[in-house]
């Protein structure tokens, strides 16, 4: 294993950790997004947007400002209206797509891409920057990869060991009783959905201000799905995203790699999702929804 | 059902001596209910309730299934916004506009249906929604420290890192209660609290509440089991039909007042006994083993004939086997072991459709989860567990004009009283819907009928109607397996009873052989009689 | 009496509401791109009414039948087959091997081979989700997601080994065309016969009339068999179809397995009705338009119908504003997407609402 692969495997990374780490907070509160693919998207126009016109970090925020706009409306239409959250989830992938199209065509003059975007500055790890041989892991680091790797540990930490942490879980879980003890259901939800769709948002803007440094139809590229799969794969748990997210970043890597070599590319990129549903099937380790994913919550309709 | 010797007993009269004595006095009451109304669309579950709870007393509030017991509650918890009326805090008028307006008055809820989360640790558990938290980030240690030492105080055996799931169904009752005293209730409500416990668990759970009697808290105890109601309660409350009946010192009490008090006659019921000689044996079951859901035995070698002609009860307290039991039997759940014979022949291994073509009928201890769809319509609840049948078809189709007269007969001879046959079932009373079970799995001329708690949360007039049913096909020859925790129904319908505890049959008697105290003893596991079992 | 006129009239009125939201937001936007919703949305009406919008519509509309149909087989049982997408993919790829592969065969002999082929495709690839689902409890929206992956991935490998060489290095990389016995006849020749001037180029074909006759006897199949009877009573209470003798697993998974089958027709009238080969072209999105078709119909057969066209309609008006009123198209994908989700919503508050006007009545 080289070196250059490496980096390339966490680069591939942080987009879906990011996103899969945002499908954690939602799925924890009980709601499943599988918008978040659509919401990348968002966040892909968005980023690009912001940083075209402000700069970088203004690109980041309105990639997060606009991931949460979008998540709002799955927020709304499976909170409130208690719509069943698959079926907002793919009519929100599709409003995604027609969205970025028309509004990159309103701003940009055309319809699938933007002009390019600078990105942030790129860090060294002082010390070994040096050193060329690990120039490929210690040189060119986008700041969003310690940010990424920040926002993991303060998120497990966030579930585990704060009041909010344990109330969204509850939520997810048994929102009747998370109710019965005075625990505003729907708020915690929508503050789920709305981190998700923040984080999910950013995930976009990495790709166009990291990654590609312009915006790009159809950049996304099913990322949002295989981050789902990384929320399963990590067994809802932002430390197992982080695992997950790994492993199929490097698959990611990988599959860029074989295209001369014996094994096709293609096969190499449906691994993560042949081991999602390895996983799901129980044929691979062991994972377990949160009791009240995906199941839409009434007030106050208890006895 | 756990009637034990010496009513009188001493720390009871004290307890009501020291809050004021007997029903009149002038004690003003913690919590005062004043006309409470509650309204939901085309029902009025509670008209007009008043009555008051005294500090430091038991209080029972009883009443049958559907009586709005559970809807006041959920009134007082904050759950419900009542109609009309008031409720009085320590002699002021209060709003509860959320649970958590009556957790921060001092009222707890100890729910039925426990308002636990399985994967969660008994602390997260306790401590939800009230953490001992700074600047938001939990402090794991003192509430471990504070839930170890009123666990403790109150002799509650419960370790505050163990999950939930692993627990026994008492020690999960243990946390529901802890949970509401972490909160600091001085008002505890426990809804049907002794409905899922097995009886040793009743009783430490009696020994826990008069524990906190004991230390000052006042507790609502809502039941409909008078037996339970008479032991534990100070006072008891009755309800009936939404209205409040009367309250009464459960001192002067009896089971029979009480039980008019509850129903508005007594429950003595004079149906009509055809006495007929049984018949072959039509339902037999052998050596029967069938496992829980956990995959541990439920039921364990049972062996039952029913004959034709004979209603044949398995009497036990719930959540001893016997869900299980009747679900093997139907074909809704694999056998672990032992056979099951219909008319002689073995249908052990036959799927819910062949049974029930061979002339198995059933019905299911509930209703709406097992019973109906309900929101299917009359006519297509009716022919459900019959589509299969020649009549109703017409090549692969349904024949519709046979499906209308066959429901349009049912809808006659069964007196369901619904505006067409095209109604939901959803929109029909409880009574309502149990007639269209019954006349669905008496049509046909059934073999055998397994009948798991068939009149639950009917009306006596609704009952009644299902008794007199039972007691027909069973002098027109049908085999009766009839599952029931309720001792009156038991003792109305029985030619034969067996008492099922933990799983084994743990005797067996003939009609007049048995009494309730005697069926008690053997229900609680208290006395096997091994000679007469078969 | 009134009551039930309210019941009956909120059902009509809920699919027309949610169409209103969507048409509502989207003048908004049109105001937003300063021009005039009145004038756009009558030029949709006036462009559409063209005969040869008329042809494109249904052209249109055919496919998201077949799609519709399939997601609505899944939702009728509970079965959320979101891998509608990835089925008709593999469905259209074998029927393309069927198609160019096999030469000699007459045309009423080779076009069934291929729908059938591509019926079966569509199937086998909902078998591994339908078969974890009923055997290992693994649900089947996230594998059918995986599925749909997985399905991209080795079609464009394949794809590669079958690819057409006489192309040489172009990048368009796609399957030898058929043979003629491969294609579907069009519809406008006896259209026209018939006085309809539809336009002789345009590939409208005859699995329309397939679409509409498979939709039909759906309807018919659903609402009188006894089949139809149990998936009715397994998707509103499968503990209940349980007890009455039904087999919930086995109904579901016969249903799922027929959402492929359909599922692996989606892509059949352009393939064989316009294009006569298979590349990476192929439409994608259908299977997610279809779940929206199917949602917009409430999974009944002949309103997919209805859905269907009122998707090809705004498909076509798209067009329509695009080149003469020079208004993005991408305005009518949005306004698809809210009628969904307005239309989802609308049901859900409707049929919470019906339910208490009901428990009225029965009081």
């Amino acid at each position: 294993m080289t070196l250059p692969l490496i980096a390339s495997a966490i680069r591939l990374t942080v987009p879906i950790l990011l996103a899969a780490l945002g499908g954690v907070f939602s799925e924890r509160g009980g709601v499943v997004n599988i918008a978040l693919e659509g919401t990348m998207i968002i966040g892909t126009f968005f980023g690009a947007l912001g940083a075209y016109h402000y700069g970088p970090l203004a690109g980041a925020l309105c990639a997060i400002l606009a991931g949460a706009g979008f998540a709002l409306i799955h927020a709304v239409v499976t909170v409130t209206f208690r719509v069943d959250q698959i079926i907002s989830g793919v009519a929100l992938n599709l409003l995604a797509v027609g969205l970025a199209r028309f509004l990159n065509l309103l701003i940009f003059g055309v319809a699938t891409q933007s002009p390019g975007v600078s990105g942030f500055p790129q860090l060294s790890v002082p010390g070994l920057a040096g050193i060329p041989a690990l120039a490929s892991l210690t040189t060119g680091i986008s700041p969003l990869i310690p940010v990424t790797l920040l926002l993991v540990l303060g998120g497990q930490w966030l579930l585990l060991r704060t009041t909010f942490g344990l109330r969204l879980r509850a939520v997810g879980e048994n929102p009747r009783a998370a109710e019965s003890l005075g625990i505003a259901v729907y708020r915690m939800r929508y503050a789920g959905v709305l981190i998700s769709g923040a984080l999910a948002g950013l995930a976009g803007g990495y790709l166009a201000l990291e990654q590609a440094h312009f915006y790009l139809e159809g950049m996304t590229q099913g990322l949002g799905f295989i981050a789902l799969a990384a929320v399963i794969f990590g067994n809802w748990w932002p430390t197992g995203a982080l695992g997950a997210a790994l492993l199929f970043g490097f698959f990611d890597a990988l599959s860029l790699r074989v295209v001369a070599s014996a094994i096709p590319y293609q096969f190499v990129q449906s691994l993560p999702y042949v081991v999602t549903i390895l996983v799901l099937a129980g044929f691979v380790g062991r994972s377990t929804p949160p009791a009240a994913d995906g199941v839409p919550y009434t007030r106050g309709e208890t006895g | 059902m756990l009637g034990r010797p010496g009513r009188a007993r001493p720390d009871r009269r004290w307890a009501a001596a020291a809050t004021g004595g007997a029903t009149g006095m002038t004690a003003s009451p913690l919590l005062e209910l004043r006309g409470i109304t509650k309204r939901f669309p085309g029902v009025i579950a509670n008209d007009g309730v008043s009555f008051g709870v005294r500090a430091g007393e038991i209080h029972a509030l009883v009443g049958e299934n559907g009586a709005g017991k559970t809807t006041l509650m959920n009134v007082l918890y904050g759950l419900y916004q009542p109609d009309e009326g008031q409720i009085m805090w320590r002699g002021t008028p209060v709003t509860l506009p959320s649970p958590r307006a009556a957790l921060e008055l001092g009222i707890g809820m100890v729910h039925q249906h426990f308002m636990l989360i399985p994967r969660f640790t008994v602390v997260e558990n306790i401590i939800l929604g009230a953490e001992p938290a700074r600047s938001a980030v939990i402090d794991f240690a003192e509430a471990r420290a504070r839930i170890r030492q009123s666990s403790t105080q109150y002799g509650f055996g419960l370790q505050p890192d163990a999950r939930v799931e692993t627990l026994s169904v008492g020690e999960q009752q243990q946390v529901e209660i802890l949970k509401v005293l972490y909160r600091g209730a001085e008002l505890l409500i426990l809804d049907e609290p002794t409905a899922v416990l097995v009886p040793q668990e009743v009783a430490d759970l009696f020994a826990n509440l008069r524990r906190l009697r004991e230390q000052g808290r006042t507790i609502i105890f809502i039941s409909h089991k008078l037996d339970e109601v008479l032991e534990i309660a100070d006072r008891i409350t009755v309800l009936r039909r939404g209205r409040v009946i009367g309250t009464t010192s459960a001192a002067t009490a009896t089971k029979s007042t009480l039980a008019e008090m509850m129903v508005g006659r007594p429950v003595l019921m004079h149906l009509g006994r055809p006495e007929v000689a049984p018949g072959p044996v039509r339902l037999e079951v052998q050596r029967l083993w069938v496992l829980g859901s956990t995959g541990r035995p439920r039921v364990r070698d049972i062996s039952v004939e029913v004959h034709s002609g004979e209603i044949y009860a398995l009497a036990g307290v719930e959540g001893n086997g016997q869900t299980e039991f009747v679900e093997a039997i139907v074909g809704l759940r694999p056998v672990q072991g032992g056979r099951v014979l219909l008319a002689g022949k073995d249908i052990t291994v036959f799927d819910v459709e062949r049974r029930r073509a061979l002339g198995l009928a059933y019905i299911p201890e509930d209703r709406q989860l097992r019973g109906l769809v309900l929101p299917m319509n009359v006519a297509e609840n009716l022919i459900l567990g019959h589509q299969g049948r020649e009549v109703f078809l017409d090549g692969p189709l349904l024949n519709e004009r046979a499906v209308d007269a066959f429901a349009a007969e049912c809808v006659t001879n069964y007196d369901v009283r619904v505006r067409s046959i095209t109604t939901p079932a959803l929109v029909m009373s409880g009574g309502n819907q149990q007639k269209v079970v019954v006349a669905r799995e008496f049509a046909f001329a059934p073999t055998a009928l397994v009948a798991a708690q068939p009149t639950r949360g009917l009306d006596i007039g609704a009952s009644e109607f299902v008794y007199a049913k039972l007691l027909q096909a069973k002098a027109e020859g049908l085999a009766v397996l009839l599952v029931s925790a309720d001792l009156d129904e038991v003792f109305t319908l029985a030619d034969r009873i067996g008492v099922v505890f933990n799983g084994e049959l743990v005797a067996q008697f003939g009609r007049g052989q048995v009494d309730a105290a005697e069926l008690g003893v053997c229900m609680t596991g208290g006395r096997r009689s091994p000679g007469q079992v078969s | 009496m009134s009551r039930r006129a309210r019941i009956a009239l909120l059902q009509v009125a809920a699919p027309v509401l949610a169409v209103l939201f969507g048409v509502l937001i989207s003048s908004t936007i049109i105001l937003a791109i300063h021009q005039n919703p009145l004038s756009v949305f009558s030029l949709i009406v006036t462009f559409n009414l063209r005969p040869s919008s008329v042809a494109s519509i249904l052209t249109s509309a055919t496919p998201l039948i077949f799609a519709g149909l399939a997601t609505a087989f899944g939702f009728r049982v509970n079965i959320f087959n979101i891998g509608v997408e990835g089925q008709y993919y593999v469905g259209g790829f074998l029927a393309a091997l069927a198609g160019f592969a096999v030469h000699g065969l007459p045309g009423v002999l080779h076009v069934p081979l291929i729908i059938l082929t591509a019926a079966v495709g569509g199937m086998a690839w909902a078998w591994l989700p339908a078969y974890l689902r009923r055997q290992r409890g693994a649900h089947e929206v996230i594998t059918t997601i995986m599925m749909n992956y997985i399905a991209f991935n080795i079609i464009l490998y394949v794809l590669s080994l079958v690819r057409d060489r006489h192309l040489g290095g172009t990048a368009r990389i796609r399957t030898p065309l058929f043979p003629p016995s491969a294609l579907i006849p069009h519809l406008a020749p006896p259209l026209n016969a018939l006085g309809l001037p539809i336009p002789l180029y345009s590939p409208l074909n005859w699995f329309l009339v397939g679409a509409v006759l498979l939709a039909l006897a759906a309807w018919f199949w659903l609402r009188r068999s006894r089949f139809g009877y149990e998936t009715k009573a397994v998707a509103l209470n499968p503990a209940a179809a349980e007890a009455g003798g039904i087999k919930v697993a086995r109904v579901q998974f016969v249903m799922f397995m027929l959402s492929g089958a359909v599922a692996g027709l989606v892509g059949l009238s352009d393939m064989l009705g316009r294009t006569g080969y298979f590349d990476i072209d192929f439409p994608k999105g259908l299977g997610f338009l279809g779940i929206s078709v199917a949602l917009l119909a409430r999974n009944d057969p002949l309103g997919i119908i209805a859905a269907a066209v009122l998707f090809g309609y705004l498909d076509r008006g798209a067009e329509g504003v695009q080149t003469f009123a020079s208004v993005p198209r991408e305005v009518i994908t949005i306004l698809q997407a809210l009628i969904i989700l307005a239309i989802v919503v609308v049901y859900e508050v409707m049929t919470r609402y019906i339910r208490t006007l009901r428990k009225g009545e029965a009081a």
